[in-house]
Order: structure tokens, then sequence, then C-alpha cells
């Protein structure tokens, strides 16, 4: 059984999870594309308030949340390898440990917008801050629901996972929260860095 | 076996999508949206000129509404053949899907209102225009609710043979999730979160009519397959 699934994983043709998630991925991720895309256009139509707003953000909050997050996908990635091979017992306290990861990505996020907040900066401040609550809110409705799939990837680990669709289905929400990461992985330099 | 029925109905969805074209867009000329940061007067002047027309393509497009009321039960029988004995989903769908119905039909006759008397001021016109398209455009809970039904429903099919393709579970997600940035009209008048905005309205309203192009394909699989396996 071990040994099949080990081939299945690494068979040609075969693709972890499940296409669907696949092209939930893809659909998303055209859409955060074009995102970027009408972002990058109206920031060259008004440059001189973009690039002065975004020198007011805190990068440092946003580098954290970018290394918290590389640290979960790793954590899960580390997580589905020991579930398919059925090595050991550590997916679980992986999980934990990206659970953990995911709530201090919420919890540096909540500081960083009472900072804003705080500061006077709402959304319809000017823009560049439009997009930046916007596009920075969409992707933390990501996280949540990706703290949930984990949660459920969690319980899942507790007990000894065998079946194919079993491991399918642990696969794909894993393949999700590595979007999630991706996505933060663009929206970060975009918002927070380019000059 | 009602098949031909079901096609009808299936061919609904594909009739609401041309007489709402044909209808807001075409006769009424209301695509692309009025400007949200237009003033009274210029509103006001968009529903005094070619008033009948206006009026014309506006009834077409209420009448079109309900060809979605078929489209949903087609949907619903389907649903209820993937969820077995309590189809809870598949009644959230139809819920959602009657209250869709109404919100789609609201905004063409609030627009009539504002057709209605085209000479009253100019700040009540515009209030109706505002009504109509934030109503349109940032109610989409209960869109989303129907869709996603839709895509758990078939995400939890524990048929042998599934009745829908497991990708229809994460088209419908999807686009139930790309009417959400609708809810952000509420803030803008100009720009890609406005009513007329790329963001908000364009994008929501090219995949909101391609959901029913594609699950219309589907659909006719869905009653093809049934059928077949009826006859063995």
């Amino acid at each position: 059984m071990t040994e099949q699934q080990i081939d299945r994983s690494k068979a040609p043709g075969k693709v972890p999870g499940e296409l669907g998630v696949w092209m939930f991925v893809l659909g998303d991720m055209c859409i955060f594309a074009l995102f970027f895309a009408v972002y990058l256009f109206y920031r060259t139509e008004d440059l001189d308030v973009f690039v002065s707003s975004q020198q007011t953000l805190n990068q440092n909050f946003g580098a954290l949340n970018t290394i918290l997050l590389l640290f979960s996908s790793w954590f899960v990635a580390l997580a589905v390898i020991d579930v398919r091979e059925q090595t050991g017992k550590f997916a679980p306290k992986l999980l934990v440990l990206a659970i953990c990861c995911g709530l201090g990505f919420i919890l540096v996020k909540f500081f960083e917008y009472r900072e804003k907040l705080q500061a006077g900066i709402g959304i319809t401040t000017n823009d560049f801050y439009m997009y930046y609550y916007i596009f920075t809110g969409i992707h933390f409705i990501h996280v949540v629901i990706g703290l949930a799939l984990l949660l459920m990837m969690w319980s899942a680990s507790r007990k000894e996972i065998t079946s194919e669709n079993g491991i399918r289905m642990f696969e794909s929400a894993g393949i999700y929260w590595h979007m999630v990461d991706l996505l933060w992985i663009v929206l970060f330099p975009l918002l927070y860095l380019i000059r | 076996m009602n098949s031909r029925l079901q096609v009808a109905c299936a061919w609904c969805g594909i009739g609401f999508v041309a007489f709402a074209t044909l209808g807001w867009w075409i006769i009424a000329g209301m695509l692309p949206p009025i400007s949200p940061a237009l003033d009274a007067a210029s509103v006001a002047a968009f529903y005094q000129a070619n008033t009948g027309v206006l009026r014309t393509g506006i009834l077409i497009g209420m009448i079109s509404c309900a060809l979605t009321i078929p489209w949903i039960a087609v949907v619903a029988v389907h649903m209820k053949r993937a969820e077995g004995d309590t189809p809870v989903l598949t009644v959230v769908q139809i819920v959602a899907g009657t209250v869709t119905v109404v919100i789609l039909t609201f905004p063409f006759v609030i627009w009539t209102a504002a057709a209605f008397r085209p000479e009253r001021a100019p700040e009540l016109v515009q209030l109706l225009n505002d009504f109509g398209w934030i109503m349109i455009v940032m109610t989409f809970p209960p869109f989303f609710t129907q869709l996603a039904a839709i895509g758990v429903a078939v995400l939890l099919d524990k048929n042998a043979r599934p009745i829908f393709p497991r990708w229809v579970a994460y088209f419908n997600i999807w686009v139930a999730v790309l009417f959400i940035p609708g809810a952000l009209i509420t803030f803008f008048k100009t720009g890609p979160f406005a009513w007329n905005g790329i963001l908000a309205f364009w994008l929501p309203l090219v995949v909101f009519m391609g959901w029913y192009i594609v699950m219309f394909f589907v659909l006719l699989k869905v009653i093809k397959e049934q059928q077949q396996s009826a006859a063995v």
C-alpha cells in the first residue's frame, strides 16, 4: 500500500491532490493577476501619491508575515510528505506549527491595520490605500479559509490516513495553503517594496 | 422520464442571458453603466433622452429574469440526486435562487420608476438610478450562497458514479468568490471598485453570464446521462 502511494505521487502525468483544486488555483491566480495589472495601471497614472503612501507602510510587519507564511508552507509540505509516506507521526505536530504561523500572520495583520487606522488612514484616504486594504483584505479572507482547511488536515492526520481519497484531500488542502503563501509573496513586493 | 422538459428548463438559463443582454444592453443602452460620479442633471438627461426605448429595454430585461426560475429548478433536481435522502443544500439552492430572482427583477422595476417621470427633480432620478445600480451590483450574498451550495453538494456527492463532474464544484466556488468585490461599491464613485469598475462590475458580470453558459452544457450532459442510465 505504502509503495503504491509513493509510486502514485511520482508517476508521470499524475498530480498531487485532485485536478479540480489546480483549476481553482489557476482561476484564483488569474484573478489576482488581473488585480495586479489594474493596480500597476492606476499606479503609473498617479505615481507620486502611490510612492509617498507606500513609504508609510510598515515593511517590518510585511516581512515578518512573509517569513511566517513561508515557514507554515514548509511545515505543511513536511506534513504532506509524512502522511503520504506514513513514516511517522509527525504530521499533527507539524500542522500545529503551521496553524500557529497562520494565526501569527493574522495577529500581525491586526496590529498593522490598527496602526494605520489609528493614524487616520482608511480605505477612502487615497487610491493607494484603497488597493492596500482591499487586496490585503481579500488575501486575509484566503488565510482564514486556509486556516480552517489546516484545522481539518490536523484533525484528519491524528488518525492514520490510508485511503487514496483521504491522501488526495490532504494534498488538496495543502495545495490551497501554498497558493495563499504564493499570493502573499507577490502581494508583498507589489504593495510594500517596488519603487 | 421528462428529459425534454428538463432540457427546456436548461435552455431558460440561456434565454435569460440572451434577453437580459438584449433588453438591458442593446435596447436600453444601460451598459456600460452610468458612472456613479455623474451629477444629477446628467443622470436625469440620460433618462429624458429616448425614454420610450429605455422603458422597453428595461421591460424586456425585467421579464427575462423570470427565466431563471425553471433554471433553478432543473439545477435543484440534479443536486437532489447528488445529495440523496436529506437534500439540505438543494433547499439552500432553491431558497437562495428565489432571492436572486427577486434581486435581479427589482433593479429593473426601480429603473422603470426613474424612467416613468424623467422630468421630475434630477436629484430624485439620480436617487432611483443609484438605488437600482447598487441593488444589482452590491447584493452578492444570495448569489454567493446559491453557488456555494451547488459547489459543496457536488463535492459531497457519495454516488458510485457522481452526478456532476467534480470540477463543477470548484468552478461554482470560484464564481461565487468573484461576486464578493461587488460589496465594495458602497465606498467608491470612481475606479475599479465603483459600480462601473472592472473588478466590482465587469468581472462579476462576465463570470455571471459565463456561469449560465458553462452550467448549461453541464446540465445537458447530466440530463443525457440520467436518461441513458434509466434506459439500461
